[in-house]
């Protein structure tokens, strides 16, 4: 007889990871908090109109990269409905995607940023907490657990302690605190990732943002598949935004949401926010193998991508 | 250039073995991220991967000083519901800057540790693995198994488990070096619990390796444990109902776990197969399971002559 070959499988023995439609770029044409919605649509009609000549840019900037021109570019839109609640979806949506219109502007996928740290059963903060790999400070060799402040991510290490630590001690002068990977001199930051009051953990405005840009590149999976995917509304708007899809797809033409890079249009005040997201990005780890799916995707339609996470996230601050 | 692990392997630390939603709850280090169980020919579950970030010297030789910056890969497995092991590694290569760059950097590569400056991988490979522990008298080197316990330490201080393991036994602890070229193997029982593996494998690494070595790593444990079990009942210099007494835990919780490369590649058998041949793991096995074996039927037998001769005593 001759040797049959025989194969087995167990499939709660393997690793299936989901993948997603990829477009080329996703552009965060506004986020909107309740101090601009009290401000009123003058404030969002002039977001747009500042936000318009931008996306015009990276539209044909992805034209001229992409063979045949067929650039896959997406519009998002982000209403923070997590640090305060105002308005209803069925009041502020139209209002916002008017406004957008004056400027010949279209909102693909509109966002809610409760999502990023909970919806629909799935703990998105937490995933991402979990996988954040600190920056080790030189001599870190493994023998002990990372120094860590709870509920803090720094890019180097802290200050040491200047307060006595006995009563009958002398204070120690002060030592600044080191970036890991500093030029010459340091520029170290520490971020607030969540403060927890009783029970509740709040997450912080940088870290949900941090969320928000790896949901917008397709890096995260839950339990292998992929987490909020987009969703159209059927009927009109509800009056409650728990009723609201994490992510809504609001025009049935639109590339897909995630996409292999992205770019948020936003005022300067929002620059410490973004290097603090930029810090906290820094130290994700992205799944080895959605890490190599998006290269080989990529990379079958002739485009390099940066290899480092962060060099993928871009911005304009007007 | 080189691949280097430690796998540290201990009992349980739990009156009975665990069931396989248990081992999923215990193994679960990471939301979204699921345990891997596969039930054929053994229950085996493994947990999701996590990373350490690393920036220090590592092991050499020639204890010249070669500076590494990257992140090691660990992970946690549980065993036939009974064996727990806590195991790292990480894939040592040549950087092509000579400074420290950012951490996305080797974010990018996880599971990399990137040498800055020269190093010959040999240096590197006798210092990890040679006779003394690796480390330098002045100052931190890369400590594997500082990581690989404290996964171990994961598993074992999980609030599911009861803490009540039937007998104490040492964990030991495997480290190993994997390089490309000629195959070979060589295993190397040190002091105490200190066991060293080089491995020399065709093409280039997979993870299928760091299965190979923590299948290895399983095995020699159960060997050493069992030994210590026998050793520990004194066949011979105790009576027979006492040491068979003492000979129950291996019986109970050991005897059936011994499942050889049962997860290891097809390409990677034969590895365990040259191991069998010499010294052969297999071998010393089966010969103290028929040890405990003949300990326990020579026991019943005197117990039921004891009966039988009690029964015609009695009128």
């Amino acid at each position: 007889m001759t040797p049959v070959h025989a194969t087995f499988g167990e499939v709660a023995a393997e690793r299936r990871i989901a993948s997603v439609p990829l477009s080329h770029v996703s552009v965060e044409l506004g986020h909107l908090y309740m101090e601009d919605y009290e401000a009123g649509p003058d404030r969002l009609r002039e977001q747009f109109r500042r936000v318009a000549p931008w996306l015009a840019t990276v539209r044909s900037l992805w034209q001229e990269r992409v063979p045949g021109g067929r650039a896959r570019v997406s519009t998002c839109f982000l209403v923070d409905d997590y640090f305060s609640r105002f308005s209803t979806p069925a009041e502020l949506v139209p209002m916002v995607l008017e406004a957008a219109a004056e400027h010949d502007l279209t909102i693909d996928y509109l966002a809610r940023e409760s999502a990023c740290a909970q919806s629909g059963g799935v703990e998105l903060a937490r995933l991402v907490e979990d996988r954040l790999v600190d920056d080790p400070p030189p001599e870190t060799d493994g023998s002990r657990p990372p120094v860590k402040e709870t509920g803090w991510l720094c890019n180097g290490s802290r200050s040491p302690r200047t307060a006595p630590l006995q009563a009958m001690g002398k204070a120690r002068p002060w030592e600044p605190p080191a970036q890991n990977a500093k030029r010459g001199h340091s520029i170290f930051v520490d971020v607030e990732l969540w403060d927890e009051k009783g029970p509740r953990r709040t997450w912080s405005c940088p870290f949900l943002a941090a969320v928000w840009q790896l949901l917008r590149l397709g890096l995260l999976r839950s339990d292998g598949r992929v987490p909020l995917p987009p969703v159209a509304l059927d009927g009109g708007w509800p009056r409650d935004w728990d009723e609201l899809p994490a992510v809504v797809r609001l025009n049935p033409q639109a590339a897909p949401f995630s996409a292999y890079t992205t770019l948020s249009v936003l005022s300067p005040r929002f620059l410490p926010v973004e290097l603090a997201v930029r810090t906290i990005l820094s130290q994700f780890a992205v799944d080895d193998e959605v890490l190599r799916q998006v290269a080989t995707r990529s990379e079958g339609e002739g485009i390099r991508l940066e290899e480092e996470l962060v060099d993928r996230i871009s911005y304009v601050f007007v | 250039m080189l691949v280097m692990g430690e796998v540290h392997t201990g009992l349980l630390q739990n009156s009975g073995e665990i069931s396989e939603s248990t081992c999923r709850q215990v193994l679960g280090l990471m939301a979204g991220e699921t345990v891997r169980v596969s039930r054929r020919p053994i229950v085996h579950a493994l947990s999701p991967e996590r990373l350490t970030g690393v920036d220090c010297a590592l092991p050499t030789a020639s204890r010249s000083r070669v500076r590494g910056v990257g992140t090691v890969v660990s992970r946690c497995a549980v065993t036939g519901g009974r064996v727990a092991q806590g195991s790292s590694y990480a894939r040592v290569v040549r950087s092509e800057a000579d400074r420290r760059l950012p951490w996305s950097h080797y974010l990018a590569r996880p599971g990399v540790v990137e040498v800055l400056g020269k190093v010959k991988a040999a240096d590197l490979a006798e210092g990890f693995t040679g006779d003394t522990v690796p480390g330098r008298p002045d100052g931190a080197c890369l400590d594997l198994g500082a990581v690989s316990g404290r996964f171990l330490d994961l598993v074992q201080q999980s609030p599911l488990l009861d803490r009540r393991a039937p007998f104490k036994i040492p964990r030991t602890n495997l480290r190993w070096v994997a390089e490309t070229g000629e195959p070979s193997i060589r295993f190397t029982l040190h002091a105490e619990q200190e066991r060293t593996l080089r491995l020399t494998h065709p093409g280039p690494f997979t993870p299928a390796v760091v299965d190979l070595c923590e299948d290895l790593a399983t095995h020699d444990w159960l060997l050493t444990s069992l030994l210590v079990i026998v050793e520990r009942a004194r066949i011979g210099g105790t009576p027979g109902a006492q040491a068979v007494a003492r000979l129950a835990p291996a019986i109970d919780h050991l005897m059936h776990l011994w499942m050889p490369a049962a997860r290891v590649e097809e390409w990677m058998t034969p590895f365990w197969e040259s191991l069998e041949r010499r010294p052969g793991f297999t071998r010393q096995w089966r010969s103290l399971v028929d040890r405990v074996r003949d300990q326990v039927a020579m026991n019943t037998l005197a117990l039921l002559s004891a009966t039988a001769e009690a029964g015609r005593r009695s009128p």
